[in-house]
């Protein structure tokens, strides 16, 4: 929105003595003035709401904050009644639940923009759209609803499959799991990181899709009709044209909906069992998330207890927003659909 | 709220009128109508109060009563601790809760709000312990529990369900209780019953409970508290609300599960079976609407506040009582601030007129047990203290409440059944079903008068023994497999099964000779020595899987192969 055009400087070469720029900053009209003020304030706004956001995190979490020291990074119980509270095992939770749903999340979002944008016929295309629309519109309590009372039944003889032969791998481990044990209860791997993130990668999914697919129907037709003069097949034009394209939009919505992941609250509230250790079995029982805890504890708080809350969620703030700006600057650095526009 | 600004002043003479002639009306016709009958008429402004899910399904199935009076009572079940902070904080205009404020909980004092308030007791009620047990595959309802079990199974101690502990209270099932690892289920969130169920346990069995604390890193001694301690590693699952730990339990998979909830949950809302828990006078007894009564005539209730001391109740020493009863309440402001209006206290006064007479009359069908005269008389008077209510004088022999009588006596609690004999510690066990789930345990082979999930086979099918011969002595040998209907009866009076005094397991006659009463049978699903099915299903699923890559990649390989000789030819 800048009014200076470097175009017009210098063009006009004459005497020394008598060059003298013509003046080009003309007073802008009313309308502009207008409009540019009101996008400098909303952006001001936002950056000013962000900030006050961080302050007042910060500000309510510093007496949990001074009471735990440097612990808070360290310990893994939360009983901040009796002074023993960190966000070690917290932390560690949100990020699994966030990568599980995010490692599910991609593929599944990249099949489907791939498909929408590149495969469908144009009449399901829309169909497909609105459905995709549709998935995000459904309330998140729906979700875990329906995550903790039926998905749950049905994902357990996967997690115990998974556990009993890939167990060796000590990500998929449960320990107190008897597979050979008729009697062997399954809650072994009920409410589990891995149900979680099945769940909250539901719910991601659509965000990052929409994402994806317009970045991939922004690929321009000049190049993809170039790859099939050359002979390339619809599989080679996406992979020579439009995946390149949509690399930043499929970094993007990625990290868009592992930014969604790691705040997700209710359906994660719902289908977890809240343990307070750094537990990295994903299949076994026991989670926790940042967001599940501040939901969990956020009722039955006492005054140092929601300061402690108050500390988890300035973890959380400050991690979202590293997440979102690692991002950003992936995505302006590729050779994104918003490079090849110009 | 636009529009529903306080009625004209000539409006109150109306008002009185109406209720002049509506009382007419009900003397002539002998009808019921104590309460609100002019709400129709009025105007009501909506409310929201948060807290106890305790208490939820009563108050839900009031609030779907009141809708056709106009009056919107909205009710957020978050935990009796959220609606305490809910209320102190002035969000909402009313909370409920088991525990009042001022209860020191992990060494902090849980602070009275500054605004005013009363308690008002809204409907009582039994904690009891849900559970999803199967021997065989046929679920288990009539197991009984003493305190201290009870006790042990959620602090850690006693692990799995063929426990000598429990098979002492259990004689019946005692030889074919599963070596299953129990699961307590607890709640994960700020909760009423946590408090209720804890403050019995601190009562009654304080070692074992502040042993447990202690392992939780909790300081002793650990007493009341709302939020479950857990220590990490135990096998205890955490769930929200108590819609969260029923429905946690209820999961068809997540046998060998057992939480505690009120009764309601197991009876109303998911039709499961809980524990008969045993009281001081040595009768097993059932969270009726009747024991529960019976046993709060115990309860020492705050003639000021109304705050209950329960400590009678659990000691009390009539047969017939549960000793995990107690009230549920409703804390209601006395003053117009933070966010209450004299519109809010009309409709929250109306309301609270509701429930405390016609709305106890079916609680017992939800799984609760209506208030006492002498409580619903000091709600009534609480109900006066908030402001903007239309004080209504309440003829509480109209209310049909079941308790009622002209004695004054609590009638519900007179006239209760005294337990059968089968109920009392000893040799013997009732075989009827419990909760929500009436089937009796002691069924006859073949018959089928329930067990409905029974069937289909059991487990993955490999391997459970059961009935036939001598069961245990390895998974091959097994006859007819838990899924057989005649396989899983339990227990008869009568006739005690003999244990194989090797394996350890029951012998009993087949139990697909049907019909006959004695010698139930039990079908005992027992650990087999070697790995099922181990080789082979390993191959199995390489084959699926190298037939499965077979099929994906085969065919376009084929084609390009072909294309290219194709195009080289």
């Amino acid at each position: 929105m800048t009014t200076f055009v470097p175009g017009l400087t210098g063009t006009e070469p004459g005497p020394a003595a008598d060059d003298v720029p013509r003046d080009i900053r003309s007073s802008p009209e009313p309308a502009d003035r207008a409009f540019r003020l009101v996008a400098r304030g909303s952006g001001a706004a936002v950056l000013a709401i962000m900030l006050l956001v961080g302050f007042f995190l910060t500000y309510r979490a510093w007496g949990a904050l001074s009471v735990a020291g440097f612990s808070f990074l360290t310990t893994s119980a939360w009983e901040p009644d009796s002074h023993r509270f960190g966000i070690a095992a917290v932390i560690t939770g949100t990020v699994l639940i966030g990568l599980v749903a995010i490692s599910l999340a991609l593929p599944l979002a990249l099949g489907t923009a791939l498909y929408i944008s590149e495969y469908a016929p144009r009449r399901l295309k829309r169909f497909l759209v609105s459905l995709v629309d549709l998935m995000a519109a459904v309330p998140s309590v729906v979700y875990g609803l329906w995550g903790a009372f039926f998905l749950q039944g049905h994902v357990v003889g996967l997690s115990r499959w998974i556990s009993t032969y890939f167990g060796w791998i000590p990500l998929f481990r449960v320990e107190g799991a008897e597979p050979d044990d008729p009697l062997a209860s399954m809650t072994v791997y009920t409410s589990s990181t891995f149900i979680a993130g099945m769940v909250v990668a539901l719910m991601v999914t659509p965000i990052a899709c929409s994402v994806m697919r317009e970045a991939f129907s922004q690929a321009p037709p000049g190049e993809r009709e170039g790859a099939y003069a050359l002979g390339a097949t619809r599989w080679g034009m996406i992979r020579s044209v439009v995946l390149p394209f949509g690399l930043g939009g499929v970094i993007g919505g990625t990290m868009l909906g592992l930014g969604r992941a790691l705040g997700e609250t209710i359906a994660v509230y719902m289908i977890i069992s809240p343990v307070f250790e750094i537990q990295p079995h994903i299949l076994q029982n026991g989670a926790i998330s940042v967001s599940s805890l501040i939901a969990l504890r956020y009722g039955s708080a006492s005054e140092l207890g929601m300061s402690a809350l108050m500390a988890a969620g300035l973890t959380l703030f400050v991690m979202t927003l590293i997440v979102n700006f690692i991002a950003s600057s992936i995505v302006a650095r590729s050779r994104s659909g918003a490079g090849a526009e110009a | 709220m636009p529009g529903a600004r306080p009625a004209p002043s000539e409006r109150p003479r109306v008002r009185v009128l109406t209720a002049l002639a509506l009382m007419l009306a009900a003397l002539l016709f002998g009808a019921s109508l104590p309460v609100a009958e002019e709400a129709a008429a009025a105007t009501y402004v909506p409310i929201s109060g948060a807290g106890s899910t305790w208490s939820q399904n009563a108050l839900d199935q009031w609030r779907a009563n009141v809708k056709q009076y106009n009056m919107t009572v909205n009710y957020t079940g978050n935990g009796s601790s959220d609606g305490r902070n809910q209320f102190r904080n002035g969000t909402v205009d009313y909370g409920v809760s088991e525990i009042p404020y001022g209860v020191k909980d992990s060494g902090v004092v849980d602070s009275a709000p500054s605004r005013k308030f009363a308690y008002m007791p809204i409907v009582a009620g039994g904690t009891s312990f849900m559970y999803n047990l199967t021997i065989g595959n046929r679920r288990v309802t009539n197991l009984r529990l003493s305190g201290e079990v009870i006790t042990k199974i959620f602090t850690g101690v006693v692990k799995t369900w063929n426990d000598p502990a429990i098979a002492a209270d259990n004689p019946s099932l005692a030889a074919a209780l599963p070596a299953r690892r129990i699961v307590p289920v607890v709640r994960s969130d700020g909760s009423g019953t946590t408090a209720q169920f804890s403050a019995w346990m601190a009562s009654e069995h304080a070692g074992l409970w502040d042993a447990y604390c202690r392992k939780a890193g909790r300081s002793t001694p650990c007493g009341t508290t709302s939020n479950y301690p857990m220590v990490s590693g135990s096998g205890f699952v955490g769930q929200a609300g108590s819609n969260g730990v029923s429905g946690y339990v209820a999961q068809k998979g997540n046998v060998g599960t057992i939480t505690y909830v009120e009764y309601s949950y197991a009876v109303y809302t998911t039709g499961f079976p809980v524990v008969k828990v045993l009281n001081k006078a040595g009768y097993y007894t059932e969270p009726t609407a009747r024991n529960v009564a019976v046993g709060l005539l115990k309860a020492d209730i705050n003639p000021k506040t109304l705050t209950q001391e329960l400590t009678g109740v659990y000691r009390d020493s009539d047969p017939r009582t549960y000793p995990l009863s107690s009230y549920s309440y409703m804390i209601v402001p006395t003053a117009v601030e933070a966010n209450f209006s004299k519109q809010k206290g009309k409709t929250l006064g109306a309301f609270a007129y509701y429930f405390l007479c016609q709305g106890q009359q079916h609680v017992d069908d939800l799984g609760y047990s209506p208030l006492p005269v002498n409580l619903v008389k000091a709600g009534l008077q609480q109900v006066r203290r908030i402001p903007g209510v239309d004080v209504e004088s309440v003829n509480i022999k109209n209310c049909h409440n079941p308790t009622f009588s002209a004695s004054g006596a609590n009638t519900l609690a007179k006239s209760a059944p005294y337990p059968p004999t089968c109920d009392k510690k000893g040799a013997s066990q009732c075989a009827t079903g419990t909760g929500g789930d009436k089937t009796p345990t002691q069924v006859t082979g073949g018959k089928g008068s329930g067990g409905s999930s029974s069937g289909g086979g059991s487990g993955n099918g490999t391997g459970n023994t059961s009935t036939g011969g001598k069961g245990g002595t390895g998974g091959t040998t097994g006859g007819t497999g838990g899924g057989d209907d005649g396989g899983t009866s339990a227990g008869g009076t009568s006739a005690s099964p003999s244990v194989d005094p090797d394996t350890g397991q029951v012998v009993t006659n087949d139990g697909s000779a049907s019909g006959t009463v004695d010698g139930g049978a039990y079908s005992q699903p027992v650990t087999t020595a070697s790995s099922i099915g181990g080789g082979t299903r390993r191959a199995l699923m390489v084959l699926a899987a190298v037939l499965l890559l077979t099929l994906t990649v085969a065919p376009p390989l084929l084609t390009s192969v072909l294309n290219a000789k194709r195009r080289r030819s």
